[in-house]
C-alpha cells in the first residue's frame, strides 16, 4: 500500500513536534552532567516513558517478528525472562542501588574507584566497541521495515534512513540526554498508540481462532505451511529447549545491570529509590516488546500459509512489514508508521549519547593531563555524538555487511556482557576483588567467546555453551585473580557524593 | 498440555495490549507533570 496525504500528514506533525521539543530542551544544558545524565533531575515516570522508548527499537520490533514468524507465540519466552529479571533486579536492587549510589555518570567510572583508572579505561574500550558494533546494524534493519511497510523505491532507504538520523542527531548533539528524554517521552506516547492499534487490527483481521488453528496446523504438518519449532511450548526440543531458556535468564539479569543505555536511565534517576522503581514498573513493558510484535509476525505466517505461501521476494524478517502494508487502512499506516520512526528515534537517540558518554567519560578523560574547561568538554562530548553518526551511516547503511552478521555480534556483545557484569557484581560485592583479578576478567571474558567463534563452527557448539563459557571465564580470572594478587586498597564509597548526586 | 500453553500465550498477549494502553494514558500524563516540574527546576538553577 502506498501512502495517502493523510498518511503523510501524520508523519510530518510528529516529526515537527519531536525535533521542535529536542532543540527546545538545549537552552537548559550548562554542564557535561545536564548533557549526559539530564542533571540527575529524571523523576519515575519519566524514567519509564524513556527506558520503555529506548529499549523498543524499530530493530526490536524486527526481530521479535522474526522470531514470531519462525517459532510462533514460544518465540517471545525471552521477553517473558527479561521483564523477570528486570522485576527481580528493580525489587532487590542487585547492582542498580550501588551504582547509583556510587555517583558515577557511567559503569566504567566505577571501575577506576575500585580497579583503578587502566580497568577503566580497558572496560571503558570494551563497552563502547561492544556498544557500537551492536547498533551498527539498527538503521538498515530499520530502513528495511520502512520500505517493505510503505512501499517506498528500495533505493530510497539509505536517503531516507540519512535524513532520519539527521534529524536525531541534531537535537541529540545539542540537548544531550535533556532533550533525549522530552523526545523519548513523545515517541513512548506515538508509540504506544501504534503499537495497540495494530494489535487489535492484526487480531481483528487473522481471528485468534485462525491464528491458532493455523500453527497448530502447520506445527503438525495437517494445513498449509510448515513451522518447525513447536509454536506454543518454549521447553519443547524443537524450540528453545530448557537449556537454552536458562542461560537467556542469566544473560537476561546481566543485561538488566549491564547494558549501559539502560543503566544511564539509573544514574539520570534522582534517587536510588526512583531508580529502583523504574525498573519494577517498567518490567512488564519488555513482555509486550517481545510479544506483540511477535503476535504480528505469527499472523503474517498464518496469513501468507492460507494465501498461496510467502512471496519469493520476501523472507522471514521482511514477512511482517509486507503483511502491516496489506492490512493497515489509510490513516493508520500513517500513524504505525510514525509509531515505527519514534522506535527507530528513540532508540537511535538514547544509543548514540550512551556510547559518546562512555567514550568522552571513560577512554579520553582518562588519557588527559589536566581536565577540559566546562566548555570544551560540552564541545568534545557533541563532536563524539557526530562522529558515532557518521561512523553508523558508513558502518550499517553504506557498508554491505558480508555474510550473517547476528552471529558476529551476539558474539561481540557476550564479551561485554560477561566480563563487564563480573567485574561489577565482584567489584560491589566481593571485598577481595582487585586489579589483578578485574583485568583477568576482563582479558578471559574476551577470549573465551572469540575462541568458541572459531572453534564453534567446526565443531558447532550450541550458544548457550559459548555464551555460559564467557560468564564462567570471566568469574573464574576474577576469583584467580584476585587471590594470586594483594589485597585490594580502594573499597566503593557507596555514599552519594556531593558533586555528582 | 498445548490448551495450557495456548490459553497462558493468550492471557500474556491480552495483558500486554491493556497494559501497553493504561502506561500511555497513566504515564503520559504523570511524565508530562514531571517534565514540566523538572524544566522548571533547571531553569532555577541557572
Amino acid at each position: 500500500m502506498k501512502l495517502a496525504l493523510i498518511d503523510w500528514l501524520i508523519i510530518l506533525v510528529y516529526l515537527i513536534g519531536c525535533l521542535g521539543a529536542g532543540l527546545w530542551m538545549r537552552k537548559f544544558v550548562r554542564g557535561v552532567e545536564d548533557f549526559a545524565v539530564a542533571g540527575r533531575e529524571m523523576d519515575v515516570n519519566l524514567g519509564i516513558a524513556s527506558l520503555a522508548a529506548t529499549e523498543l527499537g524499530l530493530v526490536t520490533i524486527m526481530y521479535t517478528a522474526q522470531l514470531g514468524y519462525e517459532k510462533g507465540f514460544a518465540g517471545a519466552t525471552i521477553g517473558v525472562l527479561a521483564a523477570g529479571a528486570i522485576w527481580l533486579v528493580g525489587r532487590t536492587g542487585f547492582v542498580i542501588g550501588p551504582l547509583r549510589a556510587a555517583g558515577v555518570m557511567t559503569i566504567p567510572e566505577l571501575f577506576q574507584k575500585r580497579f583503578g583508572s587502566r580497568v577503566r579505561w580497558l572496560a571503558g574500550v570494551f563497552v563502547a566497541a561492544g556498544g557500537l558494533l551492536n547498533m551498527g546494524i539498527f538503521l538498515r534493519l530499520g530502513g528495511e521495515f520502512l520500505v517493505y511497510a510503505t512501499g517506498l523505491p528500495p533505493q530510497w532507504l539509505e536517503w531516507v534512513m540519512t535524513a532520519l538520523l539527521g534529524l536525531v542527531l541534531l537535537y541529540t548533539a545539542l540537548g544531550g540526554m535533556l532533550s533525549v528524554l522530552i523526545t523519548d517521552f513523545l515517541q513512548f506516547l506515538v508509540m504506544g498508540v501504534g503499537i495497540v492499534a495494530t494489535s487489535l487490527l492484526v487480531l481483528w483481521t487473522i481471528g485468534w481462532s485462525n491464528l491458532v488453528a493455523g500453527l497448530t496446523a502447520a506445527w503438525d504438518g495437517t494445513g498449509p505451511g510448515k513451522m518447525a519449532a513447536h509454536p506454543f511450548n518454549p521447553f519443547h526440543g524443537s524450540s528453545f529447549g530448557w537449556t537454552y531458556l536458562l542461560w537467556m535468564f542469566v544473560f537476561q539479569i546481566a543485561a538488566a545491570t549491564t547494558w549501559q543505555t539502560q543503566i544511564s536511565r539509573v544514574l539520570a534517576s534522582k534517587d536510588v529509590t526512583t531508580a529502583r522503581r523504574m525498573y519494577q514498573r517498567t518490567s512488564f513493558y519488555f513482555v509486550g516488546r517481545f510479544l506483540l510484535p511477535g503476535l504480528w509476525g505469527a499472523a503474517a505466517f498464518v496469513w501468507y500459509a492460507q494465501h498461496g505461501g510467502l512471496p519469493a521476494e520476501l523472507n522471514s524478517l521482511t514477512a511482517m512489514p509486507h503483511f502491516l502494508s496489506t492490512l493497515l487502512p489509510v490513516g493508520i499506516i500513517g500513524l504505525v508508521v510514525a509509531a515505527m520512526l519514534a522506535a527507530e528515534m528513540s532508540t537511535d537517540s538514547g544509543y548514540m549519547l550512551t556510547w559518546a558518554t562512555v567514550i568522552y567519560n571513560d577512554i579520553i578523560t582518562p588519557c588527559l593531563k589536566r581536565p577540559l574547561a566546562p566548555k570544551h568538554q560540552l564541545l568534545l562530548t557533541r563532536g563524539l555524538v557526530l562522529a558515532i553518526a557518521v561512523f553508523l551511516l558508513f558502518y550499517g547503511l553504506w557498508y554491505e555487511l558480508p555474510g550473517n552478521a547476528w552471529d558476529y555480534l551476539a558474539v561481540t556483545g557476550n564479551i561485554y556482557l560477561a566480563s563487564v557484569f563480573t567485574l561489577l557484581v565482584a567489584g560491589l560485592y566481593w571485598p577481595r576483588a582487585n586489579t589483578m583479578g578485574a583485568a583477568a576478567a576482563l582479558i578471559l571474558g574476551a577470549l573465551g567467546p572469540i575462541a568458541f567463534l572459531i572453534l564453534g563452527k567446526k565443531y558447532a557448539i550450541a550458544p548457550e555453551i559459548a555464551g555460559a563459557s564467557s560468564f564462567a571465564l570471566a568469574a573464574i580470572g576474577m576469583i584467580a585473580g584476585s587471590l594470586l594478587g594483594s589485597p585490594p586498597a580502594r573499597t566503593i564509597d557507596a555514599a552519594p557524593s556531593a558533586s555528582t548526586s | 498440555m498445548n490448551t495450557v500453553f495456548i490459553l497462558g500465550w493468550g492471557v500474556l498477549i491480552a495483558a500486554s495490549i491493556a497494559w501497553y494502553a493504561f502506561l500511555v494514558f497513566y504515564v503520559g500524563i504523570k511524565a508530562g507533570r514531571e517534565i514540566r516540574e523538572m524544566t522548571d527546576r533547571l531553569a532555577r538553577k541557572e
